[in-house]
C-alpha cells in the first residue's frame, strides 16, 4: 500500500492559481501517461475541477519522494517551477490519501458541503484514467470504493437533503407546507431572473398551471411562453391569486401590491386553504403583516437567505456523521488491503503447504518406525520438490496478477481455495 | 392471573420508548427501525395476551381499568402501524410509542385484579360495544391531538423563518393537517355511536331518567368540541392553528374524562 496524493484546492489556492494548474480534459491522457512514467509510479488518476486539481497515485515500492515527484509533475506540466507552486500544495500518503479521496468523493471536502457534482467529477476522472490504462490494480479498487462511500454518506446522512440556494429553498419551503407540489397552482407577478428560476424549480417539482402577470402585458406574455404558462391581466391579479397556492412576486412597484385585507379576502375565498407567498422584490411587494395570518406563509428574500443559512448549518452537522462513515469505510478498506496484500498471501501459502508436508512426514515416520538417515533425506527432498513445483506457478501468477485490475479478487480466490484465514 | 405474553410485548414496546426518548433528547432520529420492528412484533404478542386473557375470564377483557388500558395500547399501536404505512412519516412515533408503553405497563401491572363489573347488570353486550367504540374513538382522537401538536410546532418553525431541528424532521403541514382531519373524521362516528350505545344501555337499566354522572357530562363536552371542529371545517374550511388548538383542548377534556371514574362509570355495580 503506497498511495500518495498531491493536490491543491479552493482551501489552499486562489482561483488564479487553480485555473493555471487545472489540467484540461483533452490533455488528461497525456498527463496521466506522464505521471505513470515517473520513476516508481505504477498507477495514477487525475481529478481536475474548478475547485481542485489532484493527482492520486500508487508507487511500486514505498517511494519516499513520490510527493515531490508528483508536485514537480504538476508544475512542469504547465511549464512552471515546483518552488512557485509548493506553497499551494498539500500531500497525503497511505491511509490519509485514501481518506482524502473518500472525503472528496462524498462531498465532505467541497466548498458547498453535500453538493452533488463532485461525485460525477470523480467518476469521470476514474473513467478517464481507466481509458488511458493508468489504473491497473489496487488504486482502481480504492477509487471504486470511494463511489460506494459517497453513496452511503449521501443516503445515510442529510448532507444533501436541504436546499442551499435561494430558489431551491423556496421549493423546499413549498414542500414543507404542501407536502407534494403535484397539481399546485402558481402565480408569478412581475419578471425577473430570480422569480423565473424559482418558478422553474417549482414546475420541475411537479407544480402545474402557471399564471404570469405583469404591468406590461407583453412581458407577461413573454414569460408565460417561457414557463409554459398563461398570462393574465395585472388588474385582475387578486382574482387569480385566489386560485393559486403559491405566489411569487418581484415587481418594481414602490409600494405593497398585496396588503393584509387583500390576503384576508383571498383566504376566505379559498376557504382557508394555505397559501405560500414568495416576495423577491426589493422594495417588497407584499405587506409583511400578512405572515401573521393563519394559513398564510410569507417569505421575503432575507427570510429565504436565513433558511439557506440554517440549511448550511444543518449540512455541517450532518457532515459530521458523514465523516464517521468515511472513517469506518476507510478502516474496512485498509484492513482488506492489508490482508489481501500479495506478499503475506504468498508467505502464508508456502507456510500452509509446508505444514501439510511436515504432517505427512510425521505420519510416515510413525507408520514405518525408524527410517535410515538416507531414506529420510530422500523423502524430504522428494516432498520439498513437489511442494515447490506445485507452488511455482501460483506464486508467480499471484505476483503478476496482483498488479492488474481485479488483482485483489484473484488474491481473494487463492486465499479461499487454499483455506487461508484472514 | 398474570399473562407472560403481555410482559413480552411490554419489553418490546420499551425499545420503542427508548427510540422516542433518544429522538427527543438528541433531536435526531435514533433507532426508529428497531422501535418500529419491536412495535410490530410486540403487537403480535399483545394480541396473543388479549386473546388468552379473554379466554381465561370468558369474556372480552375490558372489565377492569388495567384491561381497558392494555386494549387501548394495543389499538393505538395498531393505529400507528396503519398511519405509518399510509403516510411513511415517522415523527408520530415520538407521541405514540411512549403512550403505548405506558398503557401496556398499566395493563401489565394491574392485571389479575378482580373483574370489578360484579353485577351481571353490567355484563350486557351493550356495555362491551359501548366501551369498544369509545376506545376506538379515543385512539383516533389521540392521533388528532398528536397531529395538532406537530402542526403547531411545524407551523411555528415555518412562521418564525429560522428553521431548527424540528423543521427538518416533521412532515409537511398539509400532511399533518390531512392526518388530523382523517383521524377526526374517523374518531367522531365512533364516539358518537359510543355515546348513543351508552345512553341506550343506561335507559334500559334506569329508564328514561338515568343519572348524569361527571363522566357522561365531560364526554358530552368533548363531543361538542369535536363536533364544532368538524362542522367548522366542513362549513368554512376551518383548519390550521386554531383547529390544532381545538383538537388539543378536546383531547385534554378526554383525558379528564378517562380519569373520572365515578357514578355509574366507577367500574363497580351501581
Amino acid at each position: 500500500m503506497n498511495f500518495c496524493l498531491v493536490g491543491l484546492s479552493y482551501k489552499t489556492a486562489p482561483v488564479e492559481v487553480r485555473e493555471r494548474l487545472a489540467i484540461p480534459e483533452e490533455r488528461l491522457p497525456e498527463a496521466l501517461h506522464s505521471v505513470v512514467s515517473l520513476p516508481g509510479i505504477a498507477e495514477a488518476v487525475i481529478l481536475s475541477t474548478c475547485n481542485r486539481v489532484e493527482v492520486f497515485a500508487r508507487a511500486e515500492f514505498n517511494e519516499a519522494n513520490a510527493p515531490l515527484a508528483l508536485g514537480d509533475f504538476m508544475a512542469s506540466f504547465h511549464g512552471l517551477d515546483y518552488h512557485d507552486i509548493v506553497q499551494y500544495l498539500y500531500h497525503y500518503r497511505q491511509r490519509e490519501a485514501i481518506r482524502h479521496i473518500f472525503r472528496v468523493a462524498s462531498s465532505l471536502d467541497s466548498m458547498v458541503i453535500g453538493e452533488a457534482q463532485i461525485l460525477g467529477q470523480v467518476k469521470d476522472a476514474y473513467a478517464r484514467a481507466r481509458a488511458a490504462g493508468t489504473l491497473a490494480g489496487v488504486l482502481d479498487e480504492v477509487m471504486t470504493r470511494s463511489f460506494a462511500v459517497a453513496k452511503r454518506v449521501r443516503t445515510e446522512t442529510g448532507i444533501a437533503s436541504s436546499a442551499v440556494s435561494i430558489s431551491y429553498a423556496a421549493v423546499e419551503l413549498a414542500r414543507k407546507i404542501f407536502g407534494t407540489l403535484e397539481g399546485k397552482h402558481i402565480l408569478v407577478i412581475g419578471a425577473g431572473k430570480m422569480s423565473e428560476l424559482a418558478a422553474k424549480h417549482l414546475i420541475n417539482s411537479g407544480a402545474s398551471n402557471i399564471l404570469v402577470t405583469n404591468r406590461t402585458p407583453e412581458r407577461a406574455e413573454e414569460m408565460a411562453v417561457m414557463l409554459h404558462g398563461r398570462a393574465v391581466p395585472f388588474e385582475k391579479l387578486l382574482e387569480y391569486a385566489a386560485k393559486c397556492d403559491i405566489v411569487i412576486s418581484s415587481t418594481g412597484a414602490p409600494g405593497f401590491i398585496i396588503r393584509k385585507p387583500d390576503a384576508q379576502r383571498l383566504l376566505s375565498e379559498r376557504r382557508n386553504r394555505p397559501m405560500f407567498f414568495i416576495d423577491i422584490a426589493v422594495p417588497r411587494d407584499i405587506d409583511p403583516a400578512i405572515n401573521s395570518l393563519d394559513n398564510i406563509f410569507l417569505y421575503d428574500i432575507d427570510d429565504l437567505q436565513k433558511v439557506v443559512d440554517a440549511n448550511l448549518k444543518e449540512r455541517l452537522r450532518e457532515a459530521q456523521r458523514g465523516e464517521e462513515i468515511a472513517e469506518q469505510e476507510l478502516e474496512k478498506l485498509v484492513r482488506r488491503l492489508k490482508t489481501l496484500d500479495v506478499v503475506p498471501t504468498i508467505v502464508e501459502l508456502q507456510g500452509h503447504l509446508e505444514q501439510i508436508r511436515m504432517q505427512e512426514m510425521a505420519r510416515l515416520q510413525s507408520q514405518f518406525g525408524h527410517l535410515t538417515e538416507q531414506q529420510r533425506a530422500a523423502i524430504d527432498m522428494l516432498t520439498k520438490g513437489m511442494v515447490n513445483k506445485i507452488l511455482h506457478a501460483p506464486v508467480s501468477h499471484l505476483k503478476h496478477l496482483a498488479q492488474e485490475p481485479d488483482g485483489l479478487k484473484v488474491v481473494e480466490t487463492v486465499r479461499k481455495i487454499f483455506n487461508l484465514k484472514e | 392471573m398474570t399473562n407472560l405474553w403481555l410482559w413480552v410485548s411490554l419489553g418490546l414496546y420499551s425499545l420503542g420508548l427508548l427510540h422516542a426518548i433518544l429522538t427527543v433528547i438528541t433531536r435526531r432520529e435514533k433507532m426508529f427501525r428497531i422501535g418500529l420492528a419491536a412495535l410490530s412484533l410486540g403487537i403480535v404478542f399483545h394480541l396473543v395476551a388479549l386473546v388468552e386473557d379473554g379466554l381465561a375470564v370468558a369474556h372480552f377483557p375490558i372489565t377492569t381499568p388495567a384491561e381497558a388500558a392494555s386494549l387501548v395500547g394495543f389499538v393505538l399501536a395498531g393505529a400507528f402501524l396503519f398511519v405509518y404505512w399510509r403516510y411513511q412519516y415517522q415523527s408520530l412515533s415520538v407521541f405514540v410509542f411512549p403512550l403505548v408503553f405506558v398503557l401496556t405497563l398499566t395493563g401489565a401491572v394491574g392485571q389479575g385484579g378482580d373483574a370489578t363489573w360484579g353485577s351481571p347488570l353490567l355484563r350486557t353486550a351493550w356495555v362491551y360495544i359501548h366501551v369498544c367504540l369509545i376506545i376506538l374513538g379515543y385512539t383516533a382522537f389521540f392521533l388528532t391531538f398528536a397531529a395538532g401538536v406537530m402542526y403547531l410546532i411545524q407551523e411555528h418553525e415555518l412562521k418564525s423563518k429560522t428553521p431548527r431541528a424540528f423543521y427538518y424532521r416533521l412532515p409537511p403541514l398539509e400532511v399533518i393537517d390531512d392526518l388530523a382531519y382523517k383521524s377526526l373524521a374517523i374518531g367522531f362516528p365512533f364516539i358518537t355511536l359510543g355515546i348513543i350505545t351508552g345512553a341506550v344501555w343506561a335507559s334500559t337499566v334506569w329508564g328514561p331518567r338515568w343519572p348524569l354522572d361527571p363522566k357522561v357530562a365531560l364526554s358530552l363536552v368533548s363531543w361538542f368540541i369535536y363536533l364544532s371542529l368538524l362542522f367548522t371545517r366542513w362549513s368554512a374550511g376551518w383548519r390550521g392553528r386554531k383547529a390544532a388548538y381545538f383538537a388539543i383542548a378536546g383531547f385534554a377534556v378526554i383525558l379528564v374524562t378517562w380519569g373520572t371514574n365515578t357514578g355509574m362509570h366507577s367500574f363497580v355495580s351501581p
